[in-house]
């Protein structure tokens, strides 16, 4: 990696198990401080779990997490959560039966200033203006988009120093893939370091600074996302030709 | 004389209590997917803490609901911290059966400080009634009414405007996101836990003094009447879950005023079953499709079986067979005699919840078919007592079958409470058919048991033929267990989706299950009968069906060995100890809880 600025999460030598299944195999991945990072994979490759490892919702059998130099390791979720972390889970995961703003506001859970979170509702409002009519509407009703960006709402509302989302485009149409991608872009230049998860491997790479490929568990290429953009390997290795740029 | 008034009166005040324990059961569901058999229980112990406080500590009224809410909470905390969370990362059905332990530990617990004697509570309100339309109101029904009010607002205020109560939410729709976003689990499930036993406790204070009576059967019933109204509302829908329960007190109440009070129990497990048959999401929910519910597959501990060499086997079965040859006493024989009988139940159960993965909490239902159908076939058609054993076995497992299969298509959870709705049904047939079932007077003058035109009145004798009788059916079991059927069967607990897709058939699977477990349990309930030559419609009871699953349980589910080791530890255990009576559920109660906790695959492992 090019000369590497700080590390803000550090997964090293990862393994992780469902039952006798091995999912991560010495897995390691670098997020530095202010940067975009993209973990590239295929179906069942062990994306999602990566993400569940970071949040604390499965434990690896071992291996160091770290962030901001502290470990994760044996910390519970809402305590990781409390570290600065927000995540976008995979399907958004919304709870259904609130509302639009009752949804935004839980993302502020660990927030005891009121004043200033009735503030961030209404920054969030206008960088997703849509939302700003949907407010009493049950979230459960929304389009996937707006869904979507729901859940990056409700991310924001923690004012965490980093979020990871899963696949944040999935299921979306074009238009709204593009607004999600410079979205990211935006919360990551207001200072939110992101680390996400995509199948999308071309648009991913727009707005990456690096990248990781994940096959079956191990990391087969990593590295800027601009050299990776390019690189023959990953077209043949993870893009199967399908995706061409 | 009572008028269609005083019945709504009487259905929407019992509607109101019944309110009380759904809704807790509601919140506790919503964000645990569990559904809690220990509410009846906590229910009983505020009753009882009622009694202790008006009785013995003279509280005034409004102290002694705040005393009971309190003492309640405290019980439902306890549970939740030192029954429950210890098994979050267990089997699913793990939570389920602990809280099954739980009741039974806290029944005992109750009925061994307290007696089982039933005792006055006095509601320390003047003894007035006003009158309104058609009818009268008196003040226990303006407070009863003015409880279930005050906490449902205390409730909505409390979900809608505090931050645990947010949080409350949050994790009933989405566990893993409300972690996500910093809720911590813990603590929404002891609030949870702590609100449910409050107002379940303050229920049973309240029905106590409503009837002026309270006693240690009101647990059982308690937390079926509040399983009964959560289920109607919509598991987990807290407002449906009050509606539910009105709609059930009201259908009660009526149902009362025109069959007659030995019907109300009919008609709420009947309503129950309708609408697990027809919307198992409950009345308001939009879907008609199966209740989330976990595959069956995590549902049951996965283990590796102990392997025990069938010479052993031959062995042991020929140490017992030749017991009775020694001078053994007439006691040993008859402790053993009980343990094959709950053996073949076992085997019955063993079948249908390990090998099938249909947790059955109602099986003792099948005994009890089993056994009037021999007895009234031996009375009254004077069939042969041999013959009319196999009779009783073939009417359960047709019966049974039968009254099961609306069900099939439930998964998990749903599966325990129809059957226990069902095994509740039987039970009240039997109570209200008197024409066919004698009724609440039961059968007496059973013959006893005869083979062949021979009496079998020894001891031994009796020993010998329901060894066998359970032996046979072991063998046949086990063979079962061994073919394709065996494997058809397990493929569908494991992953029913992924069974149908290989285009097995779960009805005619299921239907085969129980068709074979029923027989096994008719069998068992048919012998019975004619051993003790009386029985009535409380003869076997949901006692003895939970006792069947915690000897499933302790020998590994599926396990044909180990329902039978299962059957002769429970059963005799107690008899080596010489435990008195009175203390045996406890135990069984508290073998069931370590289990779960400690060894969920059972002493020989689960199959
Ligand atoms: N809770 C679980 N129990 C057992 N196995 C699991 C569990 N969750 C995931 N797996 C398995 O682990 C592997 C990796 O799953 P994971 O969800 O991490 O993949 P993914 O890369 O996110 O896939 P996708 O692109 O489909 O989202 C898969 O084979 C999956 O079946
Ligand atoms: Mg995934």
């Amino acid at each position: 990696m090019t000369s590497a600025p700080e590390a803000l999460l550090a997964l090293s030598n990862v393994n992780t198990f469902y039952g006798q299944a091995q999912v991560h195999f010495d897995l390691s991945i670098t997020v530095a401080r202010g940067h975009i990072v993209c973990l590239l994979g295929g179906n069942a490759s062990g994306k999602s779990t990566t993400m569940k490892i970071i949040l604390g919702l499965v434990k690896p059998r071992s291996g160091e997490v770290t962030f901001d130099s502290a470990s994760l390791i044996g910390l519970s979720t809402p305590q990781i959560v409390r570290r600065g972390i927000a995540s976008v889970p995979e399907a958004r995961r919304l709870f259904a039966d609130m509302s639009v703003r009752e949804n935004i506001l839980m993302g502020a859970f660990v927030r005891n200033d009121r004043d200033a979170v009735a503030q961030d509702l209404d920054r969030m409002l206008t960088l997703f203006p849509k939302l700003g009519q949907r407010l009493a509407q049950r979230a459960g009703s929304l389009s996937g988009g707006e869904q979507q960006m729901v859940a990056m709402a409700r991310a924001l509302m923690s004012r965490p120093r980093m979020i990871v989302m899963d696949e944040p485009t999935m299921g979306l149409s074009p238009l709204y893939v593009d607004r999600v991608l410079e979205l990211i872009r935006t919360i990551n230049q207001d200072g939110v370091s992101v680390f996400m998860v995509e199948q999308n491997a071309s648009l991913a790479l727009e707005i990456a600074h690096e990248a990781y490929v994940l096959q079956t568990g191990k990391i087969v290429l990593s590295g800027p996302a601009r050299a990776l953009k390019d690189d023959p390997r990953i077209r043949d290795a993870y893009l199967g030709g399908s995706e061409a740029a | 004389m009572s008028s269609w008034f005083d019945y709504t009166i009487n259905g929407l005040i019992i509607g109101n209590v019944y309110a009380l324990v759904a809704v807790g059961l509601a919140l506790i569901f919503g964000v645990s997917r569990l559904i809690n058999f220990a509410q009846g229980s906590i229910y009983l112990v505020g009753a009882y803490i009622g009694w202790v406080a008006v009785m013995q500590l003279h509280t005034p009224l409004p102290l002694t609901i705040i005393v009971v809410a309190a003492a309640a909470a405290l019980v439902g905390l306890v549970i939740e911290r030192f029954g429950l969370r210890p098994l979050q990362n267990s089997v699913r059905i793990a939570p389920l059966l602990a809280t099954i332990g739980i009741s039974f530990v806290l029944d005992q617990l109750v009925m061994l400080t307290f007696s089982p004697n039933p005792r006055a509570l006095p509601s320390q309100l003047p003894d007035v009634r006003f009158q309104l339309g058609g009818g009268t109101i008196g003040p226990l029904d303006l407070l009863i009414a003015g409880v279930g009010i005050t906490s449902a607002l205390l409730l909505f205020v409390f979900l809608r405007y505090s931050k645990l109560g947010w949080a409350v939410r949050a994790a009933s729709q989405d566990r893993d996101a409300a972690m996500q976003m910093g809720v911590d689990v813990n603590r929404v499930n002891q609030a949870v836990f702590g609100i449910a036993a409050a107002l379940g406790g303050v229920s049973g204070m309240l029905v106590g003094m409503y009837y002026n009576q309270i006693d240690t059967a009101m647990s059982l019933q308690a937390t079926l009447k509040g399983v009964v109204a959560e289920v109607v509302g919509g598991a987990g829908n807290v407002p449906g879950a009050v509606i539910g329960s009105l709609l059930l007190g009201l259908v009660e109440s009526y149902g009362v005023a025109v069959f007659g009070t030995s019907y109300r129990n009919l008609f709420a497990f009947l309503l129950l079953v309708v609408v697990l048959v027809l919307r198992p999401n409950g009345l308001f929910a939009s879907t008609r499709q199966a209740p989330p519910e976990p595959l069956t597959g995590t549902f049951i501990a996965p283990s590796r079986p102990l392997r025990i060499p069938r010479w052993a086997l031959a062995v042991a079965a020929a140490i017992f067979a030749v017991l009775p040859l020694f001078p053994v006493s007439f006691y040993v024989l008859q402790t053993l005699i009980n343990a094959w009988l709950l053996g073949m139940l076992a085997l019955s159960l063993t079948l249908v919840a390990g090998t099938m993965g249909q947790v059955s909490l109602g099986h003792a239902a099948l005994l009890a078919i089993g056994a009037y159908t021999s007895a009234l076939l031996s009375l009254t058609l004077n069939v042969p007592v041999g013959l009319a054993i196999v009779g009783g076995g073939l009417m359960s497992a047709a019966l049974g079958t039968l009254l099961i299969s609306p069900s099939f298509r439930l998964r998990g959870h749903y599966v325990s409470i129809a059957t226990l709705a069902i095994g509740e049904i039987v039970s009240l047939v039997i109570l209200n058919w008197e024409s066919v079932t004698r009724g609440p007077i039961g059968i007496s003058g059973i013959p006893p048991l005869t083979l062949f035109g021979y009496d079998l009145i020894s001891p031994s004798s009796v020993y010998w033929f329901s060894l066998a009788v359970m032996v046979v059916l072991a063998l046949l079991q086990g063979r079962l267990l061994t073919s394709h059927l065996g494997r058809s069967f397990r493929a569908i607990r494991d992953d029913d989706i992924a069974a149908r897709a290989y285009g097995l058939s779960l009805n005619r699977y299921k239907s085969l299950a129980f068709i074979f477990g029923g027989f096994a349990a008719g069998v068992s309930g048919g012998i019975a009968a004619h051993l003790y030559s009386y029985i009535n419609h409380e003869t076997f009871n949901t006692q003895q069906s939970i006792l069947a699953l915690t000897v499933v349980i302790l020998g590994g589910l599926g396990n044909v060995v180990g329902a039978i080791v299962g059957s002769v530890a429970l059963v005799g255990l107690p008899e080596v100890f010489r435990i008195a009576a009175e203390y045996r559920i406890l135990i069984y109660g508290i073998v069931l809880l370590l289990l779960v906790r400690f060894r969920p695959q059972g002493l020989l492992g689960t199959i």
